[in-house]
């Protein structure tokens, strides 16, 4: 019975945060995906680019102004357990991208709607980097959130 | 003062170069908002602490920016850049550089064509 007791303690915690991260984890991360998917919809009208100059640029219209978003989302204890395990064999880690992915996909629906509030209609020059906010990656500890920072410049474009 | 990180404006002529304005910002969140991440962390989704403080630290850093520009007597900064680097683990530091230069509007582009 003792022994019981122990096990159950020493492995079951673990298991317990393991199963509520996968479970918290993917509700999470699918709730966000329909958010976007959503939102995406309201700008989808709008011109998009990473190319460094204006597409027929309304000369009358307001200047065009710096935009900026910043995303931070946290690699779930599944997924950073997942990754672990996969690192071990190499290979694809999926479970990585996808969070990154939709760091990225969040950090440039927000550049795209602050273009919008501003009155623009388009957006150049975006420019989308990671950043290390924790010091996870030079301190070589397990990168457990990823930070993903966008800029980029929003005009009126005639078109 | 527009400021854009694309080299041109449209409407407008660049005239001079100011040279390079910069500011930079190191920001840490208190301990309880690294408690706090670590354990939203468990379950993942964003982390908006983490978040918040690098708006706030852009943020800050740009004003630092402008000031420069506004000092030197620019009327734009064009091609701002940012670049941020770890310092240790809950600490950002976030560096904002752009060239200041002043404008000239140019003469208006002719009517567009008439739309078929």
């Amino acid at each position: 019975m003792a022994e019981f007791i122990y096990v159950s303690v020493y492995f079951g915690g673990p298991l317990l945060l393991l199963g509520l991260a996968f479970f918290a984890g993917n509700a999470i991360a699918k709730r966000h995906e329909n958010d976007m998917a959503e939102r995406q919809k309201t700008v989808a009208h709008m011109d998009l680019s990473d190319i460094a100059s204006f597409r027929k640029p309304e000369i009358s219209g307001p200047p065009p102004l710096l935009l900026n978003s910043e995303v931070t989302l946290g690699i779930d204890h599944f997924r950073g357990f997942l990754g672990n395990l996969k690192n071990i064999f190499g290979g694809e880690v999926k479970s990585y991208q996808a969070t990154l992915d939709r760091a990225r996909k969040e950090a440039i629906l927000r550049i795209q709607e602050q273009a919008l509030a501003e009155g623009c209609n388009a957006v150049a020059n975006l420019r989308v980097a990671f950043v290390d906010v924790s010091g996870n990656t030079t301190l070589k500890k397990k990168a457990s959130m990823v930070t993903i920072q966008a800029s980029a410049t929003g005009y009126r474009s005639a078109e | 003062m527009i400021v854009v990180n694309t080299e041109t404006l449209p409407g407008h002529e660049i005239t001079s170069s100011l040279g390079i304005v910069q500011g930079n910002v190191v920001r840490a969140k208190h301990v309880g908002r690294d408690i706090a991440a670590s354990f939203k962390n468990i379950v993942g989704g964003e982390l908006k602490g983490y978040s918040e403080l690098l708006t706030e630290a852009r943020r800050e850093a740009t004003t630092r920016m402008l000031a420069q520009a506004t000092e030197l007597g620019a009327d734009a900064v064009v091609n701002v850049r940012f670049s941020t680097s770890a310092i240790t683990q809950g600490a950002a530091e976030l560096y904002v550089y752009g060239t200041a230069v002043t404008l000239k509007e140019t003469a208006p582009a002719p009517p567009p064509l008439p739309a078929e």
